[in-house]
């Protein structure tokens, strides 16, 4: 049940865009700027963002065993970055208001080409390390202490997690908006579709399966009979939260336990 | 060939700032070959024993070594390759297949997407061989029985090809017929030339079948000792049944006290007289096998013929004779 939206990580980079957007301008950092630079700004504070937040999750995992407190924690960090940025807004002018409304939204197709350059190389880095985390994230499913009596260095395989993770979910809000629903959604079609728990599997299915849907959510967004283009972010969410309602009452219960 | 030692070893936990220590002064040894029993009451710190000397759990001082290194200069994959636990917890993943679970046992020698090499296959082969379960090798886990379960992990553990194997408790929960099965199996796995750790609850089970017993008690040092020279010392009674004494030492099972109803001479067939005591124990007999009493018993044939002053009945079954007696 955990995603990065759930989890507050989406926000978290939220909040580093927003940083970037209402005070960058302020200082008149964007305008001297060129554009390469900016999007790697975007990408830095979005990260960091998100970074802050799984740290934040992940320090406290260590104390919390519930995965439902750790849920509850997500939305609470969620909901504080949430209030900085009604802060800043409330303090910035009208045109930041509005490319912030605009990137909220969430947009496929708002990049450059040189954006889009550095947006691939990101993802790409992403993805490999995502694949090479696997086998430890196969010795994973059999609890912590199992894991390592097999010689998985948790700290370390932690910590690369949390990177990962915030590298991937930062980019990609940075560059496209807090998209919701999405991430949670993947894993579970793709378990769903392929019966399977080998995560070596697994993560390339995920990103291709994602990556057809995104493609035909987009499709959706841009309506044929009109002129305007649906904020992705909407539909995502609109398509997504009754797949997670879904999911919620097939389980019963959120803990993936032993229970059939 | 010693596999693990330690010295001086002080296990325990910390609570708040303080340490809450367990157990201290621990110096043991367990050799290739050999099947040790760790026993002890609830909360004396045998899973923590167990999860320090396999590099999961911090120790308050001493050492620890494996095969003459100390635990620490080991990476954490090259000790996946000398030491494989089986735990009490259940795995996450109930979806888990029994081979993939298997499989998971190569994590240390397979390459970095954890590949399987032909190598690894045949580890994994063999060790579903030795514990018998090839045929459960495409069911899922949430599908086993706990006898199935813990076979499996076993296996697991057996696939990751280390010298000394230790299990927290395997035979809990199981019933008699599996116990004894999952004893066996690590005895053999033991005589193949590993060592092998349990820690358990299950007496009558590990004084036949452990080459030593380590007896952990609350505020007194370690044990250690053959399993029949600790029993003659008394040291099990102490140890496992600090309060209640109505344990017979000379079968590891419960004695009876209640013998206020008279004596039996029970006398004949040596499997029945051996049931038959058991059946007038429980319903308040002493039982003796040669002094004349008033009543006697004798057992031929199925057949059980009471004598008492002068009459003489006979019975075809137990229950009819204790409802006579009662």
């Amino acid at each position: 049940m955990a995603g990065p939206f759930i989890l507050g990580i989406s926000s978290g980079s939220g909040l580093g865009v927003a940083l970037v957007i209402f005070l960058g301008v302020e200082a008149g950092l964007l305008f001297e700027l060129s554009g390469i630079a900016r999007s790697w700004i975007m990408v830095c504070a979005a990260a960091l963002g998100s970074f802050g937040v799984l740290l934040a999750i992940i320090l406290a995992s260590a104390r919390l065993k519930d995965s439902v407190t750790l849920l509850i924690l997500g939305l609470m960090l969620g909901a504080a970055s949430s209030a900085l940025i009604s802060i800043l807004q409330y303090f910035s002018q009208a045109t930041n208001i509005q490319a912030y409304m605009m990137w909220s939204f969430g947009s496929l197709g708002s990049l450059s080409w040189n954006e889009l350059m550095i947006f691939s190389v990101i993802i790409i880095i992403g993805m490999i390390m995502s694949i090479g985390l696997s086998k430890s994230l196969n010795a994973l499913l059999l609890g912590a202490n199992y894991a390592e009596s097999m010689g998985v260095d948790l700290k370390i395989i932690r910590l690369m997690i949390i990177i990962n993770t915030s590298l991937l979910a930062g980019t990609i809000t940075a560059f496209c908006g807090p998209i919701a629903f999405f991430g949670l959604a993947m894993p579970h079609i793709a378990r769903m579709l392929f019966n399977t728990t080998n995560h070596l599997l697994l993560t390339p299915l995920i990103i291709l399966i994602g990556g057809i849907l995104m493609l035909l959510f987009d499709t959706v967004s841009q309506l044929p009979s009109m002129e305007a283009t649906l904020p992705i972010n909407a539909v995502t969410a609109l398509l997504g939260a009754p797949f997670v309602v879904y999911l919620l009452l097939r389980k019963r219960n959120i803990h993936y336990t032993f229970d059939k | 060939m010693k596999l693990i030692h330690t010295q001086s070893l002080a296990i325990g936990y910390i609570e708040g700032r303080t340490n809450k220590v367990l157990q201290e002064n621990i110096n043991l040894s367990l050799s290739s070959g050999e099947i040790i029993s760790l026993m002890g009451q609830n909360g004396v710190g045998k899973t923590t024993f167990i999860k320090t000397l396999s590099g999961l759990h911090k120790r308050i001082s001493g050492s620890v070594y494996h095969q003459d290194r100390l635990i620490d200069e080991f990476s954490k994959s090259s000790l996946a390759k000398q030491i494989s636990v089986v735990l009490t917890e259940k795995p996450f993943a109930a979806h888990l297949s029994v081979i993939e679970l298997i499989a998971l046992g190569r994590h240390p020698y397979s390459n970095w997407l954890g590949r399987l090499s032909t190598s690894d296959k045949q580890a994994i082969d063999l060790a579903m061989s030795q514990t018998n379960i090839d045929y459960l090798a495409r069911k899922k886990l949430y599908q086993l029985s706990d006898g199935q379960f813990q076979k499996v992990m076993i296996a697991r553990a057996l696939a990751q090809e280390t010298d000394l194997i230790i299990l927290d408790e395997p035979t809990a929960h199981l019933d008699l017929s599996n116990k004894i099965e999952i004893m066996l199996l690590l005895k053999s796995i033991a005589g193949s030339g590993k060592g092998v750790l349990i820690a358990t609850h299950d007496l009558q089970v590990s004084l036949q079948l452990s080459d030593r017993l380590w007896l952990f008690n609350f505020n007194r040092p370690v044990l250690d000792g053959c399993p029949e020279d600790l029993i003659l010392q008394g040291a099990i009674d102490q140890t496992l049944f600090p309060i209640n004494n109505n344990i017979d030492l000379t079968t590891g099972t419960v004695k009876h006290l209640d013998e206020r109803k008279g004596n039996v001479l029970l006398q004949g067939d040596p499997t029945m007289v051996h049931w038959t005591a058991q059946a007038l124990q429980r319903n308040g007999y002493a039982v003796n096998k040669d002094t004349p009493t008033s009543i006697t018993i004798n057992c031929l044939n199925c057949l059980w013929k009471l004598e008492s002053k002068d009459t003489s009945t006979s019975f075809d079954s137990i229950e009819n004779l204790l409802i006579h007696l009662k």
